[in-house]
């Protein structure tokens, strides 16, 4: 009797806190609850962080774009089981302590029903030990790096065609296929102290590394360089028949300028990220011709959920989708396969764990093309080789979709 | 290292340690007329080169013309800074209260840019930014010389203005020894404030000549303080000359070092050179009579 009494008491205590609180936040989960018991019955609600100031802000900004056109796309037709969805998007600053804190809060007070990645390993980290921690199903939009792999995660799938080692494979196999003597010989390499940046680099170093291709440069530098001219100068001076940038956007084209000032001319010139921006050629002054850039995406792939995605992408926002919308989308649209398949969409960890379960065991048709992935959520696919040929940005590599012809000599910049 | 690249190295460090050269100077000069810390001064550089960059986007002017705006007006604003604020900090605690009220200035700089422009880095996009021409082997970018050229000028000018006018025997006579300035007539109150706006005129034309040839973001002045905090240090509180030679052997000293050790750990040169001056000679290598007193 005295225990029963004491239990009511006790929920009826808890009750009345909940009340007081959800008179003010309007948030107060009771454990797992019914289906949908959260936030608006009628609405799905997914929690995402992103870095809308700071270093990433440029992608960041990318990717929000990318959830929110994917978002008001789902809700036009139909929604999630149903329900119409709604994004909470927070701002972390491109800080790796309020990343964890900011999902520490959409899944404890604004009780979302789903996560979405941040955007960049450095904040994928943090951020998907946290969703692990309550048994989120956590899919990301550009966590490419190899340490996001490694740390344990059961719950973690990347939304692109391969991981960032994996980036330039076309690239590589194309360069070891050429005759012995049209090879480049000698390598320079540059890459931000960042793990996916260093990724790229290092996947392309490595294999033409053991192909015997002697590597005369290797720089790294911090995120926030603004000035290569001393990296540029050694670069130049080793004057290497082609040069590998791991870059983000702003320091590959801060790098190049600084090239393009020493008068560095390589056979072949390639960096991560920055080609494929549509300010890049403007911001380099013009001079892209030839620049190589491996990418998870092009408006152009043939696969049929993307020209859907692009079609609705160009009418709503004026322009064609990049690289980061596409991921952002596809990290949409992964979740939203898992979740009509298993038919829920709750905090409630057995939900989750429905969802890890079955992405784990299917394919899923996106944007960048069918995707599956390895026990520690790495795609398993291949990233496309374009290059800038006669002023466009093009796919080079692999040839069965090629667009234009590789070139090199790159011409003069 | 090659001989070709060793060239390269110290043209590159020359042309950076100009810039060095003229924001030192003015950082030294807070610190020889008020005694004063400015810990603000690396974010009016940030501000004056954000007002070049907007002036060049929205405007479609050449940054150099930002000047006309940026030096008349920083001046104004030093003069208003310090007669308004700084001299109002008790005498005893100054050199502690100016830190805090220029740190309190300089984040608001920061968040007022971050506010109006966004994180976003940015950087002028200008049709001869890749131009170069050949120095015995090694290349010398335009837009890096011009930046050089324009703190050559104004550390020339600097020099004139307190070399050979009234007004700058009187700025120095305050710096030498406040008493007895204002018992020969002086309005040291003034001529303070006057100082400090010069100063801050130094920022605008290296914020200028900073936006030529480099990305900025509202955060970038914490890593330009540090450095020129060690430059003034070594050089020797309050003196300009001191403040230059230290800057342009420290830049030359970064560039070259950045070769064999990479960007990270290049920077450390300021903070070792500033350590071995502490344990070597206090009071800086040049003009360390101010320093003394400290």
């Amino acid at each position: 009797m005295s225990t029963a009494s004491t239990r009511i008491r006790r929920t009826a205590g808890v009750l009345g806190t909940c009340l007081a609180l959800a008179a003010v936040t309007s948030a107060c989960g009771l454990g797992a609850g019914a289906s949908g018991g959260e936030g608006g019955d009628d609405e799905i609600v997914i929690g995402i962080s992103l870095p809308l100031t700071g270093d990433y802000s440029e992608p960041g900004k990318g990717v929000q774009a990318g959830y929110e056109a994917w978002a008001d796309w789902t809700n036009d037709n139909g929604g999630l089981l149903g329900k119409q969805v709604r994004l909470e998007i927070l701002d972390d600053q491109s800080n790796a302590d309020r990343v964890a804190s900011d999902y520490e809060q959409l899944i404890n007070s604004e009780q979302v029903d789903l996560v979405f990645g941040p955007f960049s390993t450095r904040l994928v980290v943090p951020a998907a030990q946290v969703a692990q921690d309550y048994g989120f199903l956590f899919v990301e939009p550009a966590g490419a790096a190899e340490e996001v792999f490694t740390q344990g995660f059961d719950n973690l799938f990347y939304a692109a065609p391969a991981v960032a080692d994996d980036h330039y494979n076309l690239l590589a196999e194309h360069i070891l296929a050429m005759p012995e003597d049209e090879r480049p010989r000698t390598a320079a390499f540059a890459a931000m102290d960042d793990p996916f940046a260093q990724g790229t680099a290092y996947g392309l170093r490595d294999k033409l590394e053991e192909a015997g291709v002697e590597i005369v440069v290797d720089e790294v530098y911090p995120p926030n360089t603004t000035d290569f001219s001393s990296i540029a100068a050694q670069i130049a001076d080793s004057d290497a028949d082609m040069v590998v940038g791991g870059t983000q956007y702003q320091d590959a084209v801060n790098m190049i300028v600084a090239l393009q000032q020493l008068d560095y001319q390589p056979d072949l010139a390639a960096f991560s990220t920055a080609p494929t921006n549509p300010e890049f050629a403007e911001a380099i002054g013009g001079a892209t011709e030839g620049i190589i850039a491996p990418t998870g995406y092009t408006p152009e792939a043939p696969y049929p959920s993307n020209e859907e995605f692009v079609d609705y992408y160009t009418e709503a926002t004026g322009e064609a989708p990049g690289e980061d919308q596409a991921n952002a989308w596809t990290t949409g649209q992964v979740t939203a396969a898992a979740v009509e398949a298993v038919g829920c969409a709750d905090p409630d960890p057995e939900c989750q764990g429905q969802l890890i379960d079955w992405l784990r065991e299917n394919e899923v048709d996106t944007v960048v093309g069918p995707l599956t992935w390895d026990a520690e959520g790495r795609p398993e696919s291949a990233h496309l080789i374009q290059q800038y040929v006669d002023g466009e940005i093009r796919i080079v590599l692999p040839e069965q979709s090629a667009e234009a012809d590789f070139v090199m000599p790159k011409p003069a910049w | 290292m090659s001989a070709s690249l060793l060239l390269q190295g110290v043209i590159l460090g020359i042309l950076l340690g100009g810039l060095y050269a003229l924001l030192a100077a003015g950082l030294t000069l807070y610190f020889g007329v008020m005694r004063v810390v400015m810990i603000a001064h690396s974010a009016f550089l940030i501000l004056a080169a954000y007002i070049a960059w907007w002036m060049n986007t929205s405007l479609g002017l050449d940054p150099l013309l930002s000047l006309v705006v940026t030096v008349p007006s920083f001046f104004v604003v030093g003069y208003v800074m310090q007669r308004g604020l700084l001299s109002r900090l008790r005498p005893a605690t100054l050199t502690m209260m100016s830190v805090l009220l220029t740190f309190a200035i300089a984040l608001t700089i920061e968040g007022a840019l971050g506010y109006f422009f966004t994180g976003t880095q940015r950087r002028i996009q200008l049709s001869y930014a890749s131009a170069s021409f050949e120095v015995l082997g090694a290349q010398v970018a335009v837009v890096k010389l011009v930046a050089f050229g324009l703190a050559v000028v104004a550390l020339v000018a600097l020099w004139a203005v307190l070399k050979l006018t009234s007004f700058g025997q009187a700025l120095r006579a305050t710096i030498q020894h406040p008493e007895a300035a204002r018992l020969l007539g002086i309005d040291t109150d003034r001529i303070a404030g006057f100082g400090f706006g010069l100063g801050l005129a130094t920022a605008a034309i290296g914020g200028t000549a900073l936006s030529l040839d480099s990305t900025i973001y509202p955060s970038l002045h914490w890593h330009w303080i540090g450095p020129l905090m060690a430059i003034i240090v070594i050089g020797g509180l309050g003196s300009i000359p001191g403040a230059a030679i230290a800057a342009m052997l420290l830049g030359v000293s970064q560039a070259l070092l950045q070769i064999p050790l990479g960007t990270t750990w290049a920077q450390t040169v300021f903070y070792v050179a500033l350590f071995a001056t502490l344990m070597v000679r206090p009071q800086g290598f040049f003009g360390g009579r101010l320093a003394q007193r400290f």
